[in-house]
């Protein structure tokens, strides 16, 4: 994501944080999810030829739908300063969410699946966000991501049926697990998927027991 | 009445006893229950829930005809008994073949029916079964099987334990140590399924499903159990045909089905257990007591209902005060110069395996019976067998490398042969001789009169390619060590010159700028990124890769450019293999788009197995061609080097036995004058044994059985053969042949002990 959008989209007023009707993803109502840039050049052709060979490399023989682990595993998770080229990106050790997910939903895509950028609100504790804003403070780079115990979270949806997904969270190298949503620490509050509104049915999308409309926030709870 | 439960260990890798007690307690907190234990060194008999102990002695000392006598009086006298062990399980079932009314475990046609690994009763289920073999195959069958399953597998006992064995002499080793311990030769082998684990538990009296319940694993231990787990109804789709199975199969007792979820939502089987899971009480804190809803259906004594306390499970490890009537046995004196107390299976499980074996109430073979089956014998092409009889095996010299002549030249015609199939007028398909894995000529002059290519990792290997005749646009040149020795380059233009690195790519240019060399082809062999190799120009970062293609851009433009590829696929599996193979037409593909060179050859290899290579039908190798095509449409000429593929299969090595020891169990050393300095690749691969019958003349196939072949030399590792049958009539003068040498059995072979 964009700095800027980032804090343009977290001017929420006092006012409206009071609010205790209001639902979790409120505050991220307007946020767009994260997308590499790219400088046009030679450097970030390397940079992107070379993350999608690598992952294919990675599969070992799995099944495509396998999730990208080695991506976590190559890079930690942590404060990242946007706008990301692909030529920055792979030189880090260090990514946010947000450059997980749009490594995963690139991956995912070479391979020939289909994948969706998704949004997640997750609860936490305020220990944990207060730990967080520290880290994310050191560096330099907006928290516009933490609110109170809640946090907003960037994912990928891999498709792998008719109209069902599984949310792959790259920044634990893990499938977020729909049984879990709706309470508890780490578990997921809210869901926005984006997908083609000229592709989906009304319906949405499947996510365990869950129906997911598309493009708009999906409160759990 | 009194319900016994037997199964109390508590270890890392739990029986379920405890938490069979646990659940129980809740569904009846007045009954009294009494655990029962083979060991007092077993932690669980110190659970506070239990009312009562018994503790007998170890298996291995236990009569079991009286102990039966015993099970058999507490349930006429309307007691339960519910066994949390497999192996007890089965001894049950043997003592009570048609069940008893209170003895909750199932009889056993059901156990039958549910045998590792193919519980062929569970066929009902939406389930599939890994591939498995027996270990009663021939080496060269189960090396075949590994090589076919990348070498991801498991090597199991009969009951527990399960080893992976990533490569042949793991295998070895692992299959001698599970051997031994479970009193068997017949363990399996099969392939690794990769996904999250799950199981269904299950409850049934007498053919009727009274409950099941579906867990996920959702932490584990370092050995793979369950240490947390969600909870949840087992579907529809898989709870009806279960109850029409445990009806079929009459089961009584708890029960557990561990399967694995692959990526794509299938799930696979992994095994049956006659028991109820260790994670048990976990599905009662999730509202689901399967335990006491058994008791309930057998003595028809309602339970309290039981309390939902969450949907997931985990575990801790807690301290209870040890029973003032069983205080802490002794800790056994570790064994001399060893590590550890091994302390595993302290209630002689294994040695109840023997004697189930023994009075063949288990499946596996009992240590009486012949352990080398009809099935165990390899099968030796006929090709081999007639080259063989060819020489003089009463007046050879041995040790001695003989040549296989028409079985060497029937492979490089079927080689050349394909490689004429594969060809079309866009793309070229050529073979390659690897010189180093056999430098014999008679090998290097099939391969030129039979149209390969010659690949040379040195200058004094590209000297020996043209001794024999080859011309030098005949030859690939690449390696590590390609310039050595220096003033051997030949004149003549090279087919191909692939770098092994950045400075080696530098090197050539130069050499190529000043007139010292000339190639038609130049270009990288490139690292392979996910399988550990020292050759190659790495990939492994962004940086690295970005420095490759700056190098590609380098190359002088009056060569084609090439690509060159190797890793050994009997190492990594024949499915993996065209896994890399697919890898790497991605990367070159990145490659020609990056430094904007047009990919014209491309040489892949090698290191395959022969039986891999020459028995597949065309239709792989004619996918991988259209591949190509499809992915780099700029490649006229494609190099296929099988590697071993060629030579392995064309040299054998006679032998003689020079002593016979014989020692107790049957077991026999016999002494050979041969060693692994002729066998080199002894512990990599298994080799066909024959045996030249002096009597008759024939060659005998060897099976698996009780005798090791020692080489002769004076060190400790000197054994060119473990556990094969040598015939009764085996003599000291007799001589033994050892197919499948011809690769780098014969060229790594040296001089050691000969004065």
């Amino acid at each position: 994501m964009y700095l800027v959008e980032a804090e343009s989209g977290a001017a929420v007023s006092n006012e409206q944080k009071l609010e205790s009707r209001r639902p979790v993803s409120a505050r991220w109502e307007d946020f767009p999810y994260s997308r590499l840039s790219h400088h046009g050049g030679a450097c970030c052709d390397v940079a992107r030829e070379w993350v999608l060979a690598m992952d294919f490399a990675q599969l070992n023989g799995a099944d495509l739908s396998s999730g990208p682990r080695w991506l976590r595993a190559r890079y930690k998770w942590g404060p990242s300063a946007w706008p990301m080229h692909w030529c920055e990106l792979v030189g880090r050790k260090v990514i946010d969410c947000g450059a997980h997910a749009a490594l995963s939903r690139e991956a995912f895509a070479a391979r020939g699946l289909t994948a969706f950028p998704v949004q997640l609100v997750q609860r936490y504790s305020e220990g944990a966000v207060e730990e967080w804003r520290g880290s994310w403070n050191k560096e330099g780079v907006s928290c516009h991501w933490l609110d109170g115990e809640h946090i907003y979270h960037e994912a990928t949806a891999l498709l792998v049926g008719d109209g069902e997904v599984k949310i792959w969270d790259g920044s634990a190298g893990s499938w977020a697990n729909p049984r879990q949503s709706g309470r508890g620490y780490g578990s997921v509050l809210a869901l926005r998927l984006f997908a083609d509104p000229e592709s989906v049915t009304p319906a949405g999308f499947r996510w365990g027991d869950r129906q997911i409309a598309a493009n708009v926030w999906n409160e759990l709870v | 009445m009194n319900i016994y439960v037997s199964g109390l260990y508590s270890g890392g890798n739990p029986q379920p006893g405890i938490g069979i007690i646990r659940s129980l307690r809740e569904g009846y907190p007045f009954i009294k229950l009494v655990g029962v234990e083979y060991s007092n060194r077993v932690s669980g008999i110190h659970w506070e829930e239990l009312d009562d102990v018994q503790v007998h002695r170890p298996w291995d000392e236990l009569n079991l005809e009286a102990h039966g006598d015993k099970v058999r009086d507490l349930l006429d006298e309307g007691n339960l008994w519910i066994s949390g062990s497999d192996l007890e399980a089965l001894w049950l079932a043997s003592i009570f073949p048609d069940g008893h009314a209170n003895l909750l475990a199932p009889p056993g046609g059901a156990l039958k029916g549910i045998a590792k690994p193919a519980a062929e009763a569970l066929a009902g289920l939406p389930l599939k079964v890994p591939p498995f073999v027996s270990t009663d195959l021939p080496d060269w069958d189960l090396h075949a099987f590994c090589r076919a399953h990348d070498w991801r597998l498991w090597l199991k006992g009969p009951y527990y334990d399960a080893a992976r064995t990533p490569g042949w002499d793991s295998f070895v080793a692992v299959r001698n140590a599970l051997s031994k311990v479970w009193s068997t030769e017949r363990l399996f082998l099969q392939a690794h399924v990769s996904g999250y684990e799950e199981s269904v538990m299950l409850a049934a009296y007498r053919g009727k499903l009274l409950g099941c319940v579906s867990m996920r694993k959702r932490d584990i231990t370092p050995e793979g159990k369950t240490w947390a787990g969600d909870i949840s109804e087992v579907e529809p789709e898989f709870e009806e045909p279960l109850r029409r199975i445990v009806r079929q199969l009459n089961w009584t007792g708890g029960g557990e089905i561990e399967m694995v979820r692959d990526a794509s939502g299938q799930r696979w089987l992994l095994e049956m257990n006659p028991r109820f899971p260790a994670w048990v009480h976990g599905a009662t804190i999730a509202g689901h007591n399967l335990p006491a809803l058994l008791v309930q259906a057998a003595a028809s004594i309602n339970a309290r209902k039981p309390r939902r306390q969450a949907s997931e499970f985990t575990r801790v490890v807690i301290e209870v005060p040890v029973r003032d009537d069983y205080p802490l046995p002794a800790l056994p004196e570790p064994f001399a110069g060893a590590i550890g107390h091994s302390m595993k299976h302290p209630s002689g499980l294994t040695a109840l395996a023997e004697r189930l074996h023994k009075a063949e109430v288990a499946p596996g073979t009992s240590p009486e019976q012949p352990p080398a089956s009809p099935s165990c014998i390899p099968q030796v092409p006929e090709t081999y067998l007639a080259d063989i009889a060819r020489h003089d095996l009463t007046e050879v010299q041995t040790p001695k490398f003989l040549y296989l002549d028409s079985t060497a030249e029937s492979l490089f015609i079927k080689a050349s042969e394909r490689a004429r199939r594969m060809s079309s007028s866009e793309v070229e398909v050529v073979s390659g001789y690897s010189i180093k894995t056999n430098p014999d000529e008679r090998l290097i002059r099939l391969a030129r009169e039979h149209g390969f290519l010659a690949e040379a990792i040195s200058l004094l290997e590209v000297h020996k390619a043209l001794q024999v005749g080859f011309r030098a646009d005949q030859v690939i040149l690449n390696g590590p060590g390609k310039w050595w020795p220096e003033g051997m380059m030949p004149r003549g233009r090279l087919h191909a010159v692939f770098c092994d690195s950045v400075a080696d790519l530098n090197r050539c240019v130069d050499a190529m700028e000043k007139g010292e060399m000339a190639s038609k082809h130049v270009g990288v062999r490139i690292r392979t990124p996910n399988v550990v190799s020292r050759f190659g120009i790495p990939l492994d970062s962004p940086g690295t890769f970005a420095k490759l293609v700056e190098a590609v851009q380098r190359l002088p433009s009056n060569s084609a450019f090439g690509v060159h590829f190797h890793m050994a696929s009997s190492n990594i599996g024949v499915a993996q293999w065209w896994h890399l193979f697919e890898s790497m037409l991605k990367w070159c593909r990145s490659i020609e788009k990056l430094a904007g060179r047009t990919i014209e050859i491309l040489d892949m290899g090698g290191g395959w197995f022969p039986d891999d290579w020459h028995a597949t039908d065309d239709s792989r190798f004619a996918r991988a061609v259209e591949t190509v095509k499809a992915m780099l449409p700029g490649v006229r000429q494609i190099v296929s080097e099988p590697g071993k593929a060629m030579a392995q299969p064309s040299m054998a090595l006679a032998m003689r036995i020079l002593e016979i020891q014989e020692h107790e169990h049957d077991y026999v050393e016999a002494v050979v004058d041969a060693s692994i300095a002729e066998l080199p690749m002894f512990a990599f691969q298994p080799h066909r044994i024959l045996r030249h019958c002096p009597r008759t003349g024939a060659l005998q196939p060897l099976g698996r059985g009780k005798s090791d072949l020692m080489g002769r030399l004076c060190m400790e590792h000197d054994i060119v053969a473990q556990k094969i049958a040598l015939p009764d009539d085996a003599r000291p003068g007799d001589v033994l042949i050892f197919c499948d040498v011809g690769g780098y059995d014969r060229s790594m072979s040296y001089v050691f002990g000969r004065g």
